[in-house]
């Protein structure tokens, strides 16, 4: 008897669970439009989004956590970059600065994302990283970073390919190699 | 009846119930606009690579095995199917930006030359969609050419 009234436990369970998966779906989406309304009555009253600078902060985070190989660190960085970008204050951009950020924006927060969601592949955190360089550099440069910047290159990472990095430092710190050559590069340009 | 039988009796009306939920297909039939084959030049040989080893979770028509019939078997599959199209549709290719198509690329070749794709558990039971040594250099060589000629028009 307890048998049989475990398995009509069981198997109602199982179809509980099955049945959960659509009305589940429903309440996600009924929840979409309220944090839809979240960020615009914030940028309304209280702050603006986010600015350059929190995309080069999270941007930097990821890079200085691959430069001493901590995957997870980066992870971190790179699901704070995609919140940047989701909220991320286009108002405050011109004409000309908005045309480059909507060219990047869906990849490079795509880029973000693969960095978020792959701690433990480090190296593939660091390919995702390396167009996230590029796409944050050509950003960078119509719309100011408002803080010392420097374009380094490492002529070594993907076997002699080369890629490029942005810098809040002087000093070499490699993130492509990490550990490995951490001094490996060369300051490319500066930007202000 | 002794437990045993009553469980495995449960267990089986589970089982047969549980063949009445099925996902939806993912099939489409027409070629559409937005396919990469209408984007890009992709020569036929290329074209037969990709539809046997990579359309069946990155295009919008799947190839249905036996075993999507029999659950949970063709849950699993959709759920790859889902997470497959979200990461690259080959049918929807047009739609991607140009840096996302570029970025896109960038990927499928990595991913071809680690070995991470095609996903082991599939080729496991799609021998037909491991890809051979040529079959890498094949597409290998066509991504490359591809990228390039991007690069020359931006």
């Amino acid at each position: 008897m307890k048998t049989l009234i475990f398995s009509i436990v069981l198997s109602t369970m199982f179809f509980a669970a099955c049945n959960n998966g659509t009305p589940k779906n429903q309440t996600a989406d009924n929840t979409t439009p309220a944090t839809a309304e979240g960020p615009k009555t914030k940028g309304g009253s209280i702050e603006t989004g986010s600015s350059i600078k929190d995309l080069l902060n999270s941007y930097l985070k990821i890079k200085n956590a691959l430069t001493k190989d901590n995957d997870k660190d980066a992870a971190d960085g790179g699901n704070e970059m995609v919140k940047t970008f989701d909220s991320f204050d286009k108002a405050s951009l011109t004409a000309e600065q908005a045309k480059v950020y909507n060219d990047i924006v869906d990849d490079a927060k795509e880029h973000a994302e693969h960095i978020g969601a792959n701690a433990g592949n480090i190296e593939h955190q660091r390919e995702h990283f390396e167009t996230l360089s590029q796409e944050t550099y050509e950003l960078v440069k119509v719309v100011g970073a408002g803080q010392k910047l420097y374009v380094d290159h490492c002529p070594k990472y993907n076997k002699n390919k080369g890629a490029n990095w942005l810098s809040e430092t002087k000093d070499i710190e490699n993130p492509y190699l990490g550990k490995s050559m951490p001094a490996c590069g060369t300051v490319k340009e500066e930007l202000n | 009846m002794s437990r045993i039988k009553i469980g495995l009796l449960v267990l089986s009306v589970v089982i047969i119930a549980i063949q009445f939920v099925q996902p939806a297909r993912n099939q489409n039939r027409q070629v559409l606009d937005a396919d990469i084959t209408r984007l890009y030049m992709v020569p036929e040989n290329v074209k037969a690579v990709l539809k046997t080893s990579c359309y069946d979770c990155h295009s919008n028509n799947t190839n249905y095995p036996w075993y999507a019939n029999v659950q949970p078997g063709g849950w699993w599959l959709a759920s790859h199917i889902k997470k497959g199209k979200a990461e690259l549709n080959f049918d929807e290719f047009r739609n991607y930006s140009k840096r996302r198509r570029q970025s896109k690329l960038k990927s499928i070749a990595s991913s071809i030359e680690d070995g991470t794709m095609p996903l082991p558990s599939y080729t496991l039971i799609h021998k037909n969609a491991k890809l051979s040594k040529e079959d890498k250099t094949l597409l290998l060589s066509w991504v490359k050419k591809t990228r390039d000629s991007l690069l020359l028009k931006n």
